[in-house]
C-alpha cells in the first residue's frame, strides 16, 4: 500500500509507528469529515446563489474521502501474520492429537484492519483446533478410508468487495449429522421430528456449550471455543457460514467487513430517536397496505406483515427496546409508518419506523462503559450532521423477536 | 477509586523514581472538582475528570436506565450523560444556563455527569476527609468515598467506579452513615 511513498524516504521502506497514533488520525480524520459537513450543510447558507462555492465543496468533499481511504488503508495490514501465528500451533496440534497435520495457506497477502487483525486470532485458532481435533481422522483411520495419512488444513483469505471471506476447509471426517441433530434436540434447538437444513442445522454448533465431543480434551469440546468464535464475529459484525460433507471434510467461513471505522448505513427516525441500518441487510422498504399487518391476539398481539406472498414478522422497537417512548410508535398503525424489511439469517423481518432519513458513509463507535449494555446494536454511529444514531444488530433485533 | 483511599499514601520514592511525576500526581489526588446539587457541594476527584462542556443536544438512546439521558458527540467522541439527580434518585430539574457536563475517564471509558452547576478546584488534604467503612451495611461498595470538611461547611466526595456501575444508590442512607 504505502511502500512506494515510504521507499523515497528511508531504505528499508518500512515505518513503525505506534497504533494510537493511528487511531488519533483517524479520530482526526472522522472530525475533518464531519465538520466539513456541518459547514457545508450550514443553515447560513440556505438560499443563496453559490456557484463557485458549489465546485470548492465538490473537491473538498472528494479531498475529505481521500483522506479518510488513505487513513483506513493506513491500518491496514496482510492477514499473514496471523495465519503464520496459526501454522505454529500446527506442530502443537500435532503432539496433542497424535495426528498428521499439515496447514495450507492462501491469500495470506489479503489486506485486513490491523484491529480486525488482532482480534482474529483467538476465534481463528479454535476453528482449528476443532478442525484438528475433531475434523481430522487418526492416520490409521485416514489409510482405511483411502485418504493420505496426513490430515490438511486450509486457510484462505480473499477479499470480495467490502468483505473480507476466511475460510479453514479440512479434508477429515465431516460433521456428524446425526449426533450433531440428537444434542440439539436434546437441547431444544429443534422438536423431535424437526428435519432441519443442513446449514441450519450446522449453526448450532456455535451456540454457548454446545460440545458433541463425549470427551472434554484440553483441545476442544467445552463447548466454550466456538462461543468464543461467535462473539467476536457478532463484534466485527461478521457472519458465519459452515458447510460439510461426510466423509470428505467441514468447510467454516467467515465473512467480515475489512474496516471497522466505516460504515454504509441508511438512517432511520423513529419518534426522537435516529437508528442506522448497514445498507447490505435492508431488503425492501415500503409503506405497507392497512390490510398487510395483521395482529396475532393468540400470540400476545404479536404482529406479522404480508410481504411478497408471505407472512414475515414484525418488531416495533419501542416494544424491543426499554425506556423508548410509546408515543415514538407505540400508537401509530403500521400502515402510517413506512416498513423496512431487513434480510437475516433466519429470515426477514420488518420494522415500522417514521422516516427514512438519508443514506450516508456513518463513523461507527463502539459501545462501552454503560452503553454495552444496549442490546441489538454494534454501536453508535456518528452521521454527518454530528448526530448520533444507533446501529442496529437485525439478526439479535430478530433473535429477540423470535424469543418472545 | 483507589486514589482516594485512605492506604495509598505513598511510600518514600524508591531511588531513581521519577520525582516529578510522582508529585504531580500526589497534588491531583488531593484536588477536587466540586458542583452543585440542590443546595449541596458534591465532589469527584480532578484526576479523573478530562473536561467540563456546557449543556447540549443530547441524543437518547434506548435500553439505558432513566437517569442515563442518552448520548452527546463530544468533537467526535461519543459520550453517555448521567443525570446526578435522577441517579441519586432526586427530583428532576429543568436544565438551565447553569447545568454543565462534567466529562469524566472512568474505568477506562467516558461518561458525563450532568450537574447543577460547578464551583471549584479545591484542595481538601487527607487529613481532612472523614471516610466511614468501606463496605456499608448491606455489604455493597458505597458511592460516598468520603466527606471533606471545609472551614464552614461539608463537601460529599464521590466514587465514580460506583456512581457509573449499575449499583442501586442510597443516598440517604450513606449519609445517614457517614
Amino acid at each position: 500500500m504505502s511502500q512506494s511513498r515510504a521507499d523515497s524516504a528511508a531504505e528499508t521502506g518500512l515505518m513503525r509507528v505506534p497504533s494510537e497514533r493511528i487511531s488519533r488520525l483517524m479520530d482526526l480524520v472522522a472530525e475533518l469529515s464531519l465538520s466539513v459537513a456541518e459547514t457545508v450543510r450550514s443553515p447560513d447558507l440556505e438560499g443563496l446563489e453559490l456557484s463557485h462555492f458549489e465546485t470548492a465543496v465538490h473537491r473538498l468533499m472528494m479531498i475529505v474521502h481521500e483522506v479518510q481511504d488513505a487513513a483506513t488503508d493506513m491500518r491496514l495490514v496482510a492477514i499473514d501474520d496471523v495465519f503464520k501465528r496459526l501454522r505454529r500451533m500446527g506442530r502443537e496440534l500435532e503432539r496433542q492429537t497424535g495426528k498428521k497435520i499439515e496447514i495450507l495457506t492462501i491469500g495470506a497477502e489479503t489486506q485486513i484492519d490491523k484491529l480486525v487483525a488482532d482480534r482474529l486470532y483467538d476465534p481463528l485458532l479454535h476453528v482449528l483446533r476443532n478442525a484438528a481435533d475433531h475434523g481430522l481422522e487418526p492416520p490409521a483411520d485416514r489409510a482405511a478410508a483411502g485418504k493420505p495419512e496426513t490430515g490438511c488444513i486450509t486457510l484462505t483469505a480473499a477479499q470480495v468487495g467490502s468483505e473480507v471471506r476466511i475460510t479453514v476447509v479440512d479434508d477429515g471426517r465431516g460433521l456428524n449429522r446425526a449426533r450433531i441433530l440428537a444434542k440439539a434436540r436434546e437441547r431444544g434447538f429443534f422438536g423431535p421430528d424437526e428435519e432441519p437444513e443442513p446449514a441450519v442445522l450446522w449453526k448450532v454448533i456455535f451456540k454457548e456449550g454446545f460440545s458433541t465431543a463425549d470427551t472434554v480434551s484440553n483441545l476442544s469440546g467445552r463447548g466454550v471455543g466456538m462461543d468464543v468464535l461467535n462473539t467476536t464475529m457478532t463484534q466485527l459484525r461478521g457472519r458465519i457460514m459452515v458447510d460439510s460433507t461426510e466423509g470428505k471434510g467441514t468447510r467454516v467461513a467467515l465473512h467480515i467487513p475489512v474496516s471497522l471505522a466505516f460504515l454504509d448505513c441508511i438512517i432511520l427516525r423513529l419518534g426522537r430517536q435516529l437508528f442506522a441500518v448497514p445498507i447490505d441487510v435492508v431488503s425492501e422498504i415500503l409503506r405497507p397496505e392497512i390490510s398487510a399487518v395483521a395482529s396475532i391476539a393468540a400470540q400476545n398481539g404479536a404482529e406479522v406483515y404480508l410481504w411478497r406472498g408471505g407472512s414475515i414478522p414484525v418488531c416495533r422497537l419501542p416494544e424491543f427496546f426499554e425506556g423508548m417512548p410509546a408515543s415514538a410508535g407505540g400508537n401509530v398503525r403500521a400502515c402510517d409508518q413506512i416498513m423496512v424489511v431487513f434480510q437475516t439469517a433466519a429470515g426477514p423481518l420488518a420494522v415500522p419506523v417514521d422516516e427514512i432519513l438519508d443514506r450516508q458513509q456513518v463513523v461507527m463507535k463502539p459501545l462501552d462503559g454503560r452503553l454495552s449494555h444496549v442490546r441489538a446494536s454494534y454501536g453508535c454511529a456518528l452521521l454527518g450532521n454530528g448526530d448520533v444514531a444507533l446501529v442496529l444488530d437485525c439478526e439479535r433485533l430478530m433473535q429477540g423477536e423470535s424469543a418472545r | 477509586m483507589t486514589s482516594l483511599a485512605p492506604d495509598t499514601a505513598h511510600p518514600p520514592a524508591a531511588p531513581g523514581a521519577n520525582l516529578g511525576a510522582d508529585m504531580e500526581a500526589d497534588t491531583l489526588a488531593n484536588m477536587y472538582l466540586t458542583f452543585d446539587i440542590g443546595t449541596e457541594e458534591y465532589g469527584v476527584s480532578i484526576a479523573d475528570v478530562i473536561e467540563i462542556v456546557g449543556m447540549q443536544r443530547i441524543m437518547p438512546i434506548p435500553d439505558l436506565p432513566p437517569y442515563l439521558k442518552g448520548v452527546i458527540n463530544l468533537r467526535g467522541k461519543v459520550i453517555p450523560l448521567m443525570d446526578i439527580r435522577l441517579r441519586f434518585n432526586m427530583p428532576e430539574r429543568p436544565y438551565d444556563d447553569r447545568t454543565v457536563i462534567i466529562v469524566m475517564e472512568v474505568d477506562d471509558s467516558p461518561i458525563g455527569l450532568i450537574v447543577d452547576g460547578v464551583r471549584e478546584v479545591r484542595e481538601i488534604p487527607i487529613d481532612r476527609i472523614d471516610r466511614h467503612a468501606q463496605l456499608g451495611k448491606t455489604g455493597t461498595r458505597q458511592v460516598i468515598a468520603g466527606l471533606g470538611r471545609l472551614e464552614k461547611s461539608v463537601v460529599v466526595l464521590l466514587n465514580p467506579s460506583v456512581l457509573v456501575s449499575e449499583d442501586d444508590i442510597r443516598l440517604l442512607q450513606e449519609k445517614s452513615d457517614a
